[in-house]
């Protein structure tokens, strides 16, 4: 392991990952993968494609299960627990972000903002007033009732921002959220995360452009499923 | 459990819709199948209960009081009849209040003695008694019935049946028949009667112009009998002794209103044939609504994974697809409840039936509906709550 921390200091912790999926050959997505994200951290992973890098981020977020090893979500271990309880750290635990925003059609902003509480027993008065608070939050409050396909593909990514922030998550996951935007979009996008993240979000975003992973505190480069290099290590050697 | 996921009535209702609401056409279409089978079978249940209850209303109104009396098979060689006194003797029986009599006459009905002998149209000749018509509660079309007077002259009076097919619609230009040889005169025309149909084929003359025009004098070949209801059964009971005392086995009985009352109970093949192609319609509905279900998951594959990520459960998102598809079903359901009253409705008004919507016919539609919804809903939902988040998540 790269550095030992108290885990109830982190928000995440992957200890020994692997992840083979079956096939003749098997593939190994990620081979023993060991990385520990404080509560704070804008951690950027880089690498080409079928590097890893959205099997680690699905691994993360609990969407699939490690083949070994453990993810420790606030301290916990995700380990051996049942679809309904990793259900339930996803809806209050995790915000994801998607390169195709994943908006619902024919439903407005507000909707597919609420729509990131639905799972989390909160009423629906409820996620309507907090789901308007964090559109005005992220300068969309003029674009409430507006559907997918009346906004810009920026305002769209803003609104699974909006989607993925509403639930006040531990840290957000977002793979190459900036993949469909323009420059514009994404310099605004990327604002958009560093203004968060100073206001104590915990993000963690995949990408394979290095503009965007520079805007990062830290960087993890994934190749073949194993991580190549990760800064927090060298910036730790460095002020040691 | 640390954490729970949560997903309350009225949101599974509303994430059901959902699926409805951004594919409409496509609902709609899809449970046509549904309403088309759920109206054919309301209908036809409607229909069949409105028409035997116009019936029943008919018997309530034409009493199931009357028996009609016949001679039966005998043992011999010669055909039995009914003795001439028979009708006195039957009038004796306490609760009877009623009693007449018709005679079949030997002979044809034309419009004229120039039309061919062979031509007779099915239309028999009867002498009966004045009292015929209120035996039978008939009512008059036109005309009038037979009275003391009338019943002595060459007047004659048609059935519904015989009327149309001698074509006579009126009495008021006397016409006039070539009727067993001699002219009679047409004085009145009867509505149909429901409790002795054979009547309405029948042109009735009275006894005494048959004996006088026609040289008649043949036995009694029906007696209707009306009697208090209460006693109808054991009126019946003594009926064939008092008869014929020395044959009673030679006597037909029987009660008029039982023939159309089985007729009512009996439903008739085209009631069979229409309910089976309504529930053929109803498969071929189920069956739409699991190829669109099917559908469904195949092109929401990336919703399905966003919800998961979302923090969906494997069961919500089986749950989401099967109140879509109980919800399509429903709808589908609904329509055709309403569609089959609206076809009942119209039916009954063209036909002037009493309307009767059975509560079964729609509540079995209600249920059936919805079963078909849950089957058909089931194997997709299940695909659906089975798919891996990750391969959902990655599809483009």
């Amino acid at each position: 392991m790269a550095y030992n921390e108290n885990s109830s200091l982190l928000a995440l912790e992957l200890r020994d990952v692997s992840k083979v999926y079956p096939g003749t050959p098997p593939v190994e997505a990620l081979s023993n993968v060991s990385i520990s994200v404080r509560h704070g951290d804008f951690l950027g992973i880089i690498g080409a494609s079928g590097s890893g890098k959205s099997t680690l981020l699905h691994v993360v977020g609990t969407l699939t299960r490690p083949s070994s090893g453990s993810v420790l979500i606030n301290g916990i271990d995700t380990n051996g627990m049942s679809d309904s309880s990793l259900s339930g750290i996803r809806s209050s635990k995790v915000g994801f972000i998607f390169q195709d925003f994943f908006l619902l059609p024919g439903f407005s902003a507000l909707e597919n903002v609420a729509n990131g509480l639905l799972y989390s027993g909160v009423s629906s008065m409820e996620r309507n007033k907090r789901s308007i608070n964090i559109l005005e939050r992220i300068g969309l409050s003029n674009r409430l009732n507006h559907r997918p396909n009346e906004m810009s593909g920026g305002e769209q990514q803003r609104v699974a921002v909006a989607r993925a922030l509403v639930g006040n998550p531990s840290f957000i996951l977002a793979d190459e959220p900036t993949g469909n935007l323009d420059s514009s979009n994404t310099d605004s996008l990327m604002g958009l995360f560093s203004e968060l993240n100073s206001d104590g979000t915990t993000i963690i975003l995949i990408t394979h452009d290095l503009a965007v992973a520079k805007i990062c505190s830290r960087n993890i480069i994934m190749k073949d499923g194993e991580i190549e290099d990760d800064s927090q290590n060298t910036t730790y050697q460095r002020i040691d | 459990m640390l954490y729970r996921s949560r997903l309350n009535a009225s949101d599974i209702l509303r994430v059901g819709i959902s699926g409805l609401r951004t594919r409409k056409l496509r609902a709609v279409l899809s449970a046509l199948g549904i309403t088309i089978g759920i109206a054919a079978l309301v209908s036809i249940l409607g229909l069949s209960e409105s028409s035997r209850a116009d019936l029943m209303r008919d018997l309530d109104a034409l009493g199931t009081n009357l028996l009609t009396v016949r001679a039966g098979q005998g043992f011999g060689q010669n055909q039995p009849e009914i003795p001439e006194n028979a009708p006195l003797m039957i009038k004796r029986i306490a609760p009877v209040y009623e009693v007449s009599t018709v005679s079949r006459i030997p002979g044809s009905v034309f419009r004229n003695d120039i039309i061919d002998d062979g031509r007779t149209r099915g239309i028999t000749i009867l002498a009966a008694d004045l009292n015929l018509i209120a035996t039978q509660r008939g009512t008059i079309r036109d005309g009038k019935y037979l009275d003391a007077v009338s019943s002595e002259f060459p007047m004659v009076v048609l059935g519904s049946v015989a009327a149309e097919r001698l074509g006579i619609d009126t009495v008021s230009r006397h016409q006039k028949l070539w009727l067993g040889e001699q002219w009679f005169t047409v004085i009145g025309i009867l509505n149909p009667l429901t409790l002795a149909a054979d009547l309405d084929r029948s042109a009735i003359i009275g006894y005494g112009s048959a004996r006088q025009f026609l040289g008649h004098d043949s036995s009694i070949e029906v007696i209707y009998v009306r009697s208090y209801p209460e006693h109808v059964h054991d009126v019946r009971s003594v009926m064939a002794a008092t008869v014929n005392p020395g044959n009673p086995e030679e006597v037909m009985v029987s009660r008029a209103s039982d023939v159309l009352e089985a007729k009512a109970a009996a439903s008739n093949s085209f009631t069979n044939l229409f309910l089976g192609l309504g529930t053929v319609a109803l498969l071929v509905g189920g069956i739409g609504i699991a190829n669109v279900m099917v559908i469904a998951v195949i092109e929401r594959r990336n919703e399905i994974g966003l919800r998961r990520a979302l923090g969906a459960t494997k069961f919500h998102i089986g749950v989401q697809f099967l109140t879509e598809s109980l919800l399509l079903a429903s709808i589908g359901g609904i329509a055709g409840i309403l569609l089959g009253i609206f076809i009942t409705g119209i039916y009954a008004y063209i036909q002037d039936l009493y309307l009767v919507l059975p509560a079964y016919a729609i509540v079995s539609g209600m249920i059936s509906s919805m079963l078909i919804g849950g089957f058909a809903g089931f194997y997709p939902a299940l695909k659906a709550s089975n798919m891996s988040p990750t391969e959902a998540l990655r599809t483009k």
